[in-house]
């Protein structure tokens, strides 16, 4: 009744000529507000439905969380984590428009318009349905589905799914956003990475914008845009669902200056003892089984211990901003949580938490820039040179922490960002809120993936996936919602038999109870299919393909229906295809070997030393 | 970046860019003087200089001389070494001037235009950083160095066997001992990214003086005198600096035979430009000039200083050399 008569006041008091018309109109508002007490108590007495708040980590490495073993401080997310139930068998694509595109329409790439990245779409791809480079008009989205489910949907951050008015963030889904539309560039200024695209494009609320807000640091500008969205609907009762999708900690590590320090020489140890600590505090924290073995170091990377100081300070600087990066996300999301908090929405909000791919160990920026002479490299002498370690996370400076410290970010697995190892595609999840039944702080082993959000978070709102959507027929989804899992009555939405498949950039994957099946480019892979019992070898060491050429068999034919049913077309073209000639021969990494690195200088004893005879 | 070209951009950088120059005849330093670097560097400076005023700029007490007029060219060649003490930064030089000067003299109410040459007053210098970051003990040290705000403890001794005529008033040695204390302040102001520094930095300071026994057959004795100096210094690129020089001194009245001589309130400015020639060679460029030098019992003096400091490091010189061969 209140709300009634607020609603009334003012539409009243705007004109004095309907003064005279005040007792009647009272009279109505009265009567209305009457006759809607019981509905009104209905609804109160109703459980509201959750908000929902899905985080997600850029390049967020499966080890970089408190709660996953890092040793990098993430106290806001690990919180989650206590509340909620963490889970360590959860997969995304092995990059990031990917899954994207996954996350937000529940379809397999190959349906969805993200075939292949945008960027590296091959010849005989180009013009193929499913392989637009953007999020196509044949899928509906997850925001378009809550909104009209009675959800206010909120996005913030990055993109990457298409920069047309048709495909922006305001025409898929979201009420409000405030989204960087590039898969990268500067955190502090609209610089992107090439002479090609120089400016990164932003939207605010379906706009392109002109200029960033003064004082812009996109990790901060995300998250205060965000509370604001949130704040200004929030007295109509709607609950909201808010994609918050942060650009970190993807490169270039640009961060404010006080988040630079925090860890000043912690990594000089170097990343092979970093990734010890971090499978020890795994095995501690039930989120690896005792006795993981770490993946091998890639066989082009040296023994940290084998190097000189200042080479691992130089390094290990690299993955101190990175540490930073990460806090500073960690600090932001605080910042949400804390107002979700300070408003009572805290307690009824779901949160969901994960990277959207393995970290990222690939040199994007040599990728860009190219060699002296050409435009691009013009273009980084000017945008992007400021190299100085002591300009790291400026503007101007473009670092990113190498496939040592991209290993380290996905201990204990194989690989890392844009591979099909497990270290390109398994992440850390977290989800906490009122739809998680399962114990406090509990870990999960079940077989997760990124598509069965979309599934799970209808569910969670009450609504589901329809079969067509403004008079055009949907694909299938490709995921399942973990609504027994969150509720404790499953430990996987999935059986032994259902089975999970990947494809891009022509390297290819496909998961089936404990094993996998992967096919990669030489020398990350063989060129041929290679088999790994996940259980036994989650770090991929040994391939099986030989010893069981029957199980090859069965599941490379699951590969083909995979490839039948969801229109995968290998690309004729690959960002891979050279890159066995640009790195050394592939040879094991043995410990220890060869021993002449490792012998230390011979003392004598000591009586037995003397000075030469005259 | 890849270590090692980094490794080349750290020395270049902190050898040459005139950490190491050596204290001047007029009692003052270049900016960026105390400026701090990798254990273990030498250098050799040479500054030259050309002076002109009306005080004998090899007597630091500066003491005017109405109607006089004085030149001077002077080199400084010095040797100088840091290293690390207690964990703090530590420089010790050695610093010979030499040259000559000329100019009129005043004795007795008769000027008379006299001249010497030859060497001057060797000076010892010890400098350490009691406030700031600890010392750059190995290359990871100096990845990490940021003075923000440094502060150090400066000892001088100059060491009287320069040559000295006790028949003129006019000498290059001084024939006294004298010295300095002092505390170089260096304050970083915004980040510390070659082609991007600025700072400011004071030294404070007092000079302490002996007494020469034989000034043309007196006694010269001369207060203790305060100094000033001040300097805003800036990167104009990664290889090229200038700075806004500002000097005060005050005190130093000098009395001859107990005949007392005015006591200094002087004032001067000046600027310099640095620029690093290659990974070893640092070049800067000066000139300061007094300021309210009108009357003629004002001291008033300027010159032009050229300053060449070729420093190095063993580690770094056997890193080029592995690298050349490859």
């Amino acid at each position: 009744m209140e709300t009634v008569l607020q609603h009334s006041t003012p539409a009243i008091g705007r004109k004095p000529g309907n003064l005279s018309r005040l007792p009647r109109m009272l009279g109505i508002a009265v009567m209305a507000a009457v006759l809607a007490a019981p509905a009104i108590a209905s609804a109160a007495d109703a459980p509201r439905r959750p908000n929902i708040v899905v985080i997600l980590g850029d390049d967020l490495g499966f080890a970089d969380m408190g709660s996953f073993g890092s040793e990098i401080k993430t106290p806001n997310l690990d919180s989650l984590a206590t509340a909620g139930v963490r889970f360590t068998n959860f997969y995304t694509h092995a990059s990031c428009s990917p899954t994207r595109s996954l996350l937000l329409s529940g379809v397999d790439t190959h349906l969805n318009g993200m075939g292949n990245m945008d960027e590296w779409m091959a010849p005989n791809q180009w013009g193929v349905d499913g392989y637009e480079g953007v999020l196509n008009n044949r899928v509906v989205t997850l925001p378009q589905l809550l909104k009209d489910a009675g959800y206010h949907t909120y996005m913030v951050g990055k993109w990457h799914m298409g920069k047309a008015p048709s495909q922006i963030p305001a025409a898929r889904g979201f009420e409000r956003d405030f989204s960087m539309l590039d898969g990268a560039g500067s955190y502090w200024d609209m610089t992107n990475l090439s002479a090609a695209t120089p400016q990164s494009v932003f939207t605010e609320d379906g706009r392109y914008l002109t200029r960033l807000p003064k004082d812009y640091y996109a990790t901060k500008t995300y998250t205060d845009k965000l509370i604001g969205y949130i704040d200004a609907n929030r007295g109509d009762g709607k609950p909201f669902f808010a994609y918050v999708s942060h650009q970190a900690p993807h490169d270039p590590f640009h961060l404010p200056q006080e988040w630079r320090s925090r860890h000043v020489g912690e990594y000089d140890k170097g990343w092979d003892a970093v990734r010890q600590e971090r499978l020890k505090r795994q095995i501690e924290l039930g989120i690896m089984p005792d006795g993981t073995q770490l993946a091998e170091r890639m066989w082009f990377l040296p023994d940290p211990i084998v190097l000189a100081p200042v080479t691992r300070a130089i390094l290990g600087k690299k993955m101190e901003l990175y540490a930073g990066m990460v806090e500073n996300l960690d600090f932001h999301v605080g910042r949400l949580i804390d107002h979700l908090k300070k408003i009572g929405e805290y307690e009824n909000t779901v949160f969901i938490v994960f990277g959207d791919n393995g970290a990222e160990g690939n040199d994007l920026f040599k990728m860009i820039t190219g060699s002296p002479g050409t435009r691009d490299f013009l273009f980084a002498a000017i945008k992007w040179s400021q190299t100085h370690p002591n300009a790291w996370g400026d503007p101007g400076s473009y670092v990113s922490y190498g496939p040592m410290w991209a290993q380290v970010s996905m201990t204990p697995f194989s690989q890392y960002k844009g591979w099909l190892g497990e270290g390109g595609i398994r992440n850390a999840l977290i989800v906490s809120g009122p739809a998680v039944k399962r114990p406090k702080g509990s870990v999960n082993h079940g077989l997760l993936h990124v598509a069965d959000l979309m599934p799970t978070l209808l569910e969670i709102a009450g609504a589901s996936y329809p079969k067509t959507y403004q008079g055009r027929e949907l694909p299938p989804l490709f995921g399942t919602s973990w609504g027994r899992v969150l509720a404790g009555q499953a430990e996987s939405p999935r059986t032994e038999q259902d089975y999970l498949a990947w494809e891009v950039f022509g390297n290819r994957a496909l998961l089936q109870g404990e094993w996998k099946l992967r096919w990669e480019y030489k020398s990350f892979g063989k060129g041929q299919w290679e088999l790994f019992n996940l259980a036994a070898d989650p770090a991929e060491r040994k391939d099986l393909a030989a010893e069981r050429p029957e199980k090859v068999q069965a599941l490379a034919a699951l590969w083909d229906s995979y490839v039948r049913t969801n229109n995968v077309i290998l690309p004729s073209r690959s960002v891979f295809e050279t890159l066995e000639d640009t790195l050394p021969p592939r040879v094991p990494v043995d410990p220890g070997y060869p021993p002449a690195l490792y012998k230390r200088q011979f003392v004598p004893p000591k009586d037995m030393m003397a000075d030469p005879k005259p | 970046m890849k270590p090692v070209a980094w490794l080349r951009l750290v020395f270049a950088t902190v050898l040459a860019v005139g950490m190491l120059c050596p204290p001047q005849v007029l009692a003052q330093v270049p900016a960026r003087f105390y400026w701090k670097t990798l254990s273990g560097a030498n250098a050799v400076p040479l500054i030259v200089e050309s002076l002109s005023g009306n005080t004998n700029p090899f007597d630091p007490a500066h003491t005017a001389t109405p109607g006089a007029h004085f030149e001077a060219t002077l080199a400084l060649p010095g040797y100088a070494r840091t290293f690390s003490l207690f964990d703090r930064a530590a420089m010790a030089a050695i610093l010979v001037p030499m040259g000559r000067i000329s100019g009129d003299v005043t004795v007795a109410g008769k000027t008379v235009n006299q001249s010497a040459d030859g060497f001057g007053d060797p000076t010892l210098e010890f400098d350490i950083n009691i406030l700031g970051p600890k010392a750059q003990k190995n290359i990871p040290d100096v990845l990490r160095y940021e003075p923000g705000f440094s502060v150090d403890l400066l000892f001088d001794l100059m060491v009287p066997i320069g040559e000295y005529d006790s028949d003129q008033p006019l000498n290059i040695g001084q024939n006294r001992w004298y010295g300095r204390l002092g505390m170089p302040i260096v304050w970083q102001l915004g980040p510390w990214v070659p082609g991007r520094r600025t700072t400011l930095e004071f030294l404070p300071a007092v000079w302490l003086f002996g007494n020469n026994d034989n000034f043309v057959g007196q006694t010269l004795k001369t207060d203790p005198m305060f100094q000033v100096d001040a300097h805003l210094t800036r990167d104009f690129t990664e290889t090229f600096w200038g700075a806004l020089d500002a000097a005060w001194y005050t005190g130093g009245k000098a009395s001859i035979d107990g005949v007392q001589g005015e006591k200094l309130n002087n004032l001067g400015l000046g600027l310099t430009l640095g620029y690093q020639m290659n990974e070893n060679l640092n070049l800067t460029f000066g000139y300061m000039s007094t300021l309210n030098d009108n009357a003629p019992e004002d001291l008033r003096m300027n010159k032009f200083m050229v300053t060449l400091v070729y420093g190095w490091h063993p580690m770094v010189e056997g890193m080029r050399r592995l690298k050349s061969d490859k």
